[in-house]
């Protein structure tokens, strides 16, 4: 390790030291206001670090981490979309007295198991990260310890996730059987002398889709979705959707880049078919699902589905695109939760869709940002979301992929009922027992610059995108 | 598969002994059943069948404290291996090593002073920290 | 100074923003000053802007100003940009200073409605709109600003929606204007499709390269955004929306028949002139078009006894004059009549609106009469407006507008008698329905008692107006009485000059001379009729005379006619296909989705063990597809 090392690992230093920071806080001094406060500091800092450290990047750090722009940018992405979760999870902790500190000692460890991940360029690193996001989040969804469902959304992934841990281990061990190396670059490049694809290799690299599939809740490995959104607490089900996907897409793309996907080979088959299952599976299955929290489940297997189209295409477009796409995920699908989470933490109610009637006309700006949010995951113009699919579409056609063009599309409409159905029930005719029950103020400041911020994100994104484009094409696109 | 290193005479006596596990767990099983007797009915078909019906459910509740002190038994335990790793090579790491063992070290304890001061630590409910962060797992 | 133009479309649209987002708690003075503020500083910068830009003429006469990127993809640009031309810089200016007066207006007129933030809301975004389409610099972008118009004119039309008729009102106004809306997208597809851009001036450049005069494309392309421009600007066939739009308040009214919608047609074909130079046939049937849209509102206006009504056929009558002068080639004498229209119109709606609101919600004419004495400051400033309409002799805007249209339809290349005739005896008519307006609703006796009278904002607005519906010819003035035309100096910077065939000074002043003494003759024989009841009476009970005024009355029966052959066969034929053929596709797609959720949705059981066996399941298949295949 030399300084160098040190200066470019600044981003993953200061979310690790917060952490333990964090932990003594909680231990001295029990104060939400002031663990929330640091939580948000540091990975502000994290984020400001990132930029600072661009400069020097990309450079190898030890044999495990790789910092380039394309790590950089997504590592920025993570810490930013921490940032708002934090704000989110204080609103929502704020109404609830107990041990709600230990949140926040969480999301850091678990936004440090991201930053790992979308850093890593060995298998060690990669199953490192990937178990401290996991682990994380095993506590994170089971954070209401006296709600059942809580706990047994927490139960539920802990079994799933070991599972599919465990594949995806195996995965790693037959590749470096394979190719003697963990080194992601040197276990893709093809050694001279050795047959280009044997089987276990094509096992190994199966096992490893397996695995990252799960994280991404793919089809056929989506099933846990939506009892984990329902059953963890909105912040963390925001942090699930956003950062834990998002990272293992980012460290997919990075392998499969590095790979050269040939299109028409087995694995690209194989990716296409998983691509067309979840943009289906997980469309259909939102159709006609009650509850507002699952249906977003059931969408983010779809979005999922649409991101792999990127990775199908491949090229440079396809990495913008993808970038694209992650930023307006992230921020709608953030945005989505906390409306979720502030109208949970504050006014209390069901989850289901019919729950949400007339919500718009008693808190109008969080009605019309919730609005904003559906109409991005739809892909309606004029929000990020539809910049966002406008390129994967474009990156698809480039790599004339018809039929996942085609897919998305079709999937895509199919899907705009189900965001159009809560939207109407947003603005539907309010319950007469709850007319005259607006409670003020509807959302706490953090919560209403996070909301507001993503809000404004959100259309500028989709109004104005060139200069994210810009930054994505320097960062990603190189 | 490297096949050929394999020193196969040196193994033979393993491959025996697997060999008469197998043949005997699976003779035990075989003759039970063979010349066991076969009732049906009544609480045979339940677990210890042994003539004692069973009372009661077998969720015992055990006291989480046992559990906990148990995982802290694991977790403590487990990083002495590190720090053995370490001591092997503790030339070999030179400074560095020193130093990141000893922030190793230090993350350890902040953890093990997190879990005293939220009172994981205690033994029984007298003692309730600050701000109620303890209720009965 | 020129760069700061995006400005003037912003500052509206922030204006409309911010009410849409803080109107709820906001009391109605702070709306009102920001509404009108907003357009005022808008108006303000049109102001320096055109300032800058007739003195310091920026190079080409045209200044273009690339805002951003929407989403560029390869061979697709969709540029965020404004252009500057003399052709955008005279719309925007009359559009903003013309707005601003009918904000102030409002701002006193709307006092006490429920609405009253929603009312400026919408009134901000419809000017942001307009000027998004006038300023824009290719199609997507004025597309943008055209719809934006359609949805605000729908949404004012329709204010008062607690009454069905102005619902009605507000979705006939829609729907009728759609019909044009989808010709002018067709036409963009086309545009883009064969040349390959979208930028107006670059497609226009490469139209004229690559189409031949009256090549089938360059005809299609002018016919549909020739069906664009005619339902926007109400002309015939799709003009049935715009006497029925009366049912939004009166500003509304005020700013869609001066400023911003209807003018917006009149614009587009401005704007493509290159297109519709390429096919001279859609041309010729702009002018008649135009032609016989102006005869007939004008026989229209004559019977209507609704004072908005009056006003809107004439609206439709006078942007028939408009198409008339685009038909003929005249553009600058179309943008010119636009001009002065706008003065003249807003000033008439203002102050029928303050006639109304005296009269607590009147419309009808013949409960009018008398408010000669009662509302002296409307009076005058209606009758200014009625002359300016009627085109009275050398004092009033409207007469110089007129009559170059007249002229430049007698001698223009592609101009022939009958155009001119008809302008000719549209004008009389015009006349004799202005004034027929005025002579019943100021003189004679008064019928029913004002209560309230305009206040002071109301009055200042009324008093520029008509200031400029009188002043506002003077740029323009005809080369017989003083050579002084700076107006269609600066708009042929940007506009074609008109190919004409010299006439004589001598002929010049005849033709001026007779459309004066039509614009005489119409006024005398509205006083004729209006001192003799009696003999409109007889005049009416003839058997001819009442068909006739049934007929105009209900605006020649084209709603009539539309119900009986479009809309009743329509929606019987959508009753007869209720449920099959179209929608069966489409319900059996929904209801086999449906049924596939249903199918899938039987999976998510909850079962941890199930979901453990479809990953390992999926894991295998995964496997076997690789390593087998």
């Amino acid at each position: 390790m030399v300084r160098g090392d040190f200066f470019i690992l600044l981003p993953l230093i200061i979310t690790g030291g917060a952490a333990v920071a964090v932990m003594l806080l909680i231990s001295f001094r029990r104060s939400h206001l002031a663990t929330a406060t640091v939580t948000l500091v540091a990975l502000g800092a994290a984020v400001i670090s990132v930029i600072c450290v661009a400069a020097a990047a990309p450079r190898q750090a030890s044999a495990l981490l790789i910092l380039d722009s394309y790590a950089l940018f997504y590592m920025g992405l993570i810490f930013a979309a921490g940032c708002a979760v934090t704000m989110i999870a204080y609103d929502y902790f704020e109404r609830q007295t107990d041990h709600r500190e230990e949140f926040y000692l969480l999301l850091l460890l678990a936004t440090l198991g991201s930053a790992v991940l979308v850093s890593s360029n060995h298998f060690a690193s990669l199953f490192l990260g990937l178990e401290i996001l996991s682990v994380s989040l095993y506590a994170l969804i089971a954070f209401h310890r006296e709600r059942l469902p809580s706990v047994e959304a927490g139960v539920r992934y802990l079994i799933l996730a070991a599972a599919s841990s465990a594949f995806l281990l195996f995965g790693m061990a037959l590749i470096y059987l394979e190719r003697g190396d963990m080194t992601f670059f040197r276990s893709t490049q093809i050694a001279s002398g050795v047959p280009a694809w044997s089987p276990l290799l094509l096992a190994g690299t199966a096992l490893l889709i397996v695995g990252i599939g799960f994280k991404l809740a793919l089809v056929p490995f989506h099933m846990w979705t939506p009892d984990i959104y329902e059953g963890a607490p909105p912040p963390a089900t925001a942090f699930i959707a956003s950062v834990s996907k998002g990272a293992a897409f980012v460290l997919l793309l990075r392998y499969v880049t590095l790979f050269g996907l040939h299109s028409g080979s087995v694995q690209s088959a194989a990716i296409a078919a998983i691509a067309v299952a979840s943009m289906f599976f997980g469309n259909l299955l939102a159709l006609r699902e009650e509850k507002v929290r699952r249906v977003l489940a059931y969408s983010s297997i779809a979005h999922m589905g649409y991101l792999l189209v990127a990775i199908l295409a491949a090229g440079p477009l396809a990495a913008v695109a993808a970038g694209y796409y992650l930023v307006a995920y992230f921020t709608s699908i953030i945005g989505s939760f906390g409306i979720i989470s502030v109208r949970e933490g504050r006014e209390g109610g069901g989850d289901a869709v019919s729950d949400y009637r007339g919500y718009a006309w008693r808190h109008p700006w969080l009605g019309g940002a919730f609005t904003a949010m559906l109409l991005s995951l739809a892909g309606i113009p004029i929000t990020a979301g539809f910049v966002g699919k406008f390129y994967l579409l474009a990156a698809g056609l480039e790599s004339s992929l018809r039929l996942l063009v085609v897919v998305l599309v079709a999937s895509s409409a199919i899907g705009l009922f189900y965001y159009l159905r809560i939207i109407i029930t947003l603005y539907g005719p309010p319950e007469a027992e709850r007319q005259g029950a607006a409670i003020t103020p509807a959302v706490s400041l953090a919560g209403g610059v996070a909301l507001t911020a993503l809000t404004f994100l959100l259309i500028w994104f989709g109004a104005y995108p060139a200069p994210l484009l810009r930054l994505i094409q320097a960062m990603v696109g190189g | 598969m490297s096949g050929a290193e394999l020193n196969i005479p040196a193994l033979w006596p393993f491959v025996v002994y697997s060999g008469v596990v197998i043949f005997m767990a699976i003779g035990m099983l075989g003759t039970s059943y063979i010349l066991g007797e076969r009732h049906r009915g009544g609480a045979m078909g339940q677990p210890y069948e042994c003539g004692i019906v069973p009372t009661g459910s077998a969720r015992l509740r055990h006291s989480a404290k046992f559990y906990l002190i148990a995982v802290f038994f694991v977790i403590f335990d487990l990083e002495a291996v590190f720090v053995f790793a370490w001591a092997v090579a503790v030339r070999e790491s030179g400074w560095a090593g020193y130093a990141e063992m000893l922030i190793f070290i230090g993350i350890l304890l902040s953890a093990l002073v997190y879990l005293w001061r939220i009172g994981a630590l205690e033994w029984g409910s007298r003692h309730t920290p600050r701000r109620g962060a303890e209720d009965s797992l | 100074m020129l760069s700061l133009l995006w400005l003037i479309p912003l500052l509206p649209l922030a204006g409309f923003l911010s009410i849409v987002l803080g109107g709820g708690r906001m009391r109605g003075s702070m709306v009102a000053l920001i509404a009108v503020g907003v357009v005022g500083l808008s108006a303000a910068m049109a102001a320096a802007v055109a300032i800058r830009f007739i003195y310091l003429p920026p190079a080409g006469n045209s200044f273009t100003q690339t805002l951003w990127t929407w989403i560029p993809a390869t061979g697709f640009m969709p540029e965020i940009s404004l252009r500057l031309d003399a052709l955008s810089l005279v719309m925007v200016t009359v559009i903003t200073f013309v707005a601003f007066l009918i904000l102030l207006y409002s701002a006193e007129f709307m006092g006490g409605d429920e609405g009253y933030a929603r009312f400026f809301a919408w009134m901000d975004l419809f000017v942001a709109s307009m000027l998004v389409l006038v300023l824009a610099d290719n199609f997507l972008l004025l597309y943008l600003g055209w719809e934006g118009v359609g949805m605000c004119s729908f949404l004012l039309i329709g204010f008062w929606y607690r009454d069905s008729a102005n619902a009605r009102a507000a979705r006939k106004a829609f729907i009728v204007t759609r019909i044009g809306d989808a010709a002018f997208v067709v036409a963009l597809f086309l545009i883009f499709t064969h040349l390959g851009t979208l930028t107006i001036q670059e497609a226009a450049a490469r139209a004229s390269r690559e189409w031949p005069v009256g090549s089938g494309l360059a005809v299609a392309a002018a016919a549909l955004m020739l069906a664009a421009a005619v339902g926007k600007s109400a002309q015939l066939p799709l003009q049935t929306w715009l006497p029925d739009a009366m049912a939004g308040p009166t500003p509304v009214s005020a700013l869609i028949h001066a400023a911003t919608m209807v003018t917006a047609g009149v614009y587009l074909i401005a704007r493509a002139n290159a297109f519709f130079t390429l096919a001279p046939f859609v041309q010729w049937l702009v002018a008649v078009i135009g032609a016989v849209t102006l005869l007939l509102a004008a026989f229209a206006a004559l019977v209507q006894c609704d004072i908005k009504r009056v006003l809107a056929y004439s609206t439709m009558s006078q942007v028939g004059y408009m198409f008339l002068a685009l038909g003929v080639g005249a553009w600058s004498a179309a943008i010119f009549h636009f001009m002065v229209h706008a003065f003249f119109k807003s000033l008439l709606f203002l102050g029928a609106g303050a006639v109304i609101m005296a009269l607590h919600e009147e419309h009808d004419i013949f409960a009018m009469g008398g408010l000669r004495r009662a509302l002296p400051g409307t009076f005058w400033a209606f009758l200014i407006g009625a002359a300016s309409l009627a085109a009275l002799p050398v004092v009033t805007a409207g007469f110089y507008s007129k009559d170059l249209i007249l002229l430049c339809d007698w001698t223009s290349k592609s101009g022939s008698v009958w155009l001119w005739a008809a302008g000719l005896a549209g004008a009389f008519l015009t006349a004799m329905y202005a004034f027929r307006l005025v002579f019943i609703v100021f003189f004679g006796e008064l019928r029913t008692k004002p209560g309230r009278k305009p206040g002071f904002r109301m009055g200042a607005a009324l008093a520029v107006l008509a200031f400029f519906s009188l002043s506002a010819g003077f740029i323009q003035i005809p080369p017989d009485i003083v050579n002084f035309s700076p107006l269609s100096e600066l708009l042929e910077t940007s506009l074609p000059r008109l190919s004409a065939v010299s006439v004589g000074t001598q002929t010049e002043a005849l033709l001026q001379a007779v459309a004066g003494l039509a614009g005489l003759a119409g006024i005398f024989f509205a006083w004729f009729f209006f001192r003799h009841p009696a003999l409109v009476e007889r005049l009416v009970l003839t058997p001819l005379g009442s068909a006739f005024r049934r007929l105009w009355l209900e605006g020649w029966c084209f709603d009539r006619a539309y119900d009986a052959l479009f809309v009743r066969p329509y929606i019987r034929l959508a009753e007869i296909n209720k449920d099959d053929c179209i929608d069966l596709l489409n319900r059996t797609l929904a209801r086999a989705c449906e049924s596939m959720h249903y199918l899938l949705i039987g999976t998510q059981n909850g079962r941890v063990r199930q979901y453990a066996a479809a990953v390992t399941l999926g894991a295998i298949v995964i496997i076997a597809l690789m390593v087998l295949l």
